[in-house]
């Protein structure tokens, strides 16, 4: 999205120094244990994050049986993985194909599956994400260096309930030798959201 | 309410609190249904975007009976329904300008939704 670096450091300064200040409250209040708040963020930071719902997406490629439970249901797949919880009870999983990309927002909050995914990053709550991405799909796409052909249908899936939503990429082409643990690093977080594609193999995933 | 304890933390995390209930609900609508979003405005809480309010779309899956957020969020009760995904033309929200081919999923409870053409 186009935030100069100086906007973009303001506000995340502000956003710190809110949550610094409803923090402090909520101890003082006896409304929440520094302990526990501090082992729900080593969890978010080091544990739960795309590096789950890559290797989802990975036993997909590589093992048709789970792909085809995992397209008619999601949730119980999924946990068969051990990803389940908090945001992720009720899961969907929307396939992408040579003729359908799937693209996922949630135009009201910030839905999104954080057992398979973690938190979402910034840009998805950004006002901006969340009102362009229904009307002009194929704007938002470019701007994230993914152009689609005029032919390829666009799915925007807009999370505002209970479902919450999880792209299986297109598998890169030359990748048919690949063991689950090497695709598993060519799936990037926004491949799974849908505003990107996995990595070229060869080329590594990035966040 | 008591502060979360932390040697419940990685169990409530495991574990979350679906929002599906068990209630047995008739479903009021089936796939391939066609039905338009009623044009509520509440200024309550509402999982209901303005955009697709008055716009007719296709039920194309019964998600099951979840806990309706609307009433809930304020303390007025569960009020169990049918919540089915529904596909709208981009065409159909956005008029021409939107690409031809371009769909739209929304899940919505059935308290939004009314058969097309009443």
């Amino acid at each position: 999205m186009p935030d100069t670096h100086e906007d973009l450091d303001t506000r995340e300064d502000d956003v710190a120094l809110r949550v610094r200040a409803i923090e402090s409250l909520l101890i003082e209040k006896g409304l929440v244990q520094p302990a526990a708040l501090a082992a729900i963020v080593e969890t978010y930071e080091t544990k739960i994050g795309p590096h789950n719902g890559a290797q989802v997406v990975a036993r997909a490629w590589t093992d048709p049986a789970f792909k085809a439970r995992l397209l008619s249901n999601a949730t119980g797949a999924i946990a068969e993985l051990g990803f389940s919880g908090v945001q992720g009870e009720d899961m969907v999983v929307v396939e992408n194909t040579p003729t359908v990309h799937n693209m996922v927002v949630c135009t009201l909050c910030s839905c999104y599956p954080w057992p398979t995914l973690g938190l979402p990053p910034n840009w998805y709550k950004s006002a901006p994400y969340r009102a362009r991405v229904v009307i002009d799909p194929r704007g938002v796409l470019s701007e994230f260096g993914v152009d689609l052909p005029p032919e390829k249908e666009v799915r925007v899936w807009d999370s505002n309930a209970e479902l919450r939503y999880l792209v299986l990429p297109e598998r890169p082409a030359g990748t048919e030798g690949m063991d689950a643990a090497a695709l598993a690093a060519l799936v990037t977080r926004d491949a799974m959201i849908g505003t990107g594609v996995a990595a070229a193999a060869g080329a590594g995933g990035a966040p | 309410m008591p502060a979360l304890p932390v040697e419940e933390v990685d169990g409530l995390i495991a574990t979350g609190a679906t929002a599906r209930m068990t209630d047995a609900v008739e479903p009021r609508f089936r796939p391939g249904d066609h039905v338009t979003v009623r044009n509520l405005n509440p200024l309550t809480h509402t999982r209901l975007p303005r955009y697709a309010r008055g716009k007719t779309g296709t039920v194309e899956a019964d998600r099951g009976v979840f806990c309706f957020n609307d009433t809930n969020a304020h303390g007025q009760g569960h009020k169990p329904q049918h919540v089915y995904g529904v596909r709208f033309a981009a065409r159909d929200l956005w008029g021409e300008q939107a690409a031809a081919r371009d769909v739209l999923y929304l899940d919505l409870f059935e308290d939004y939704i009314e058969p097309h053409g009443t």
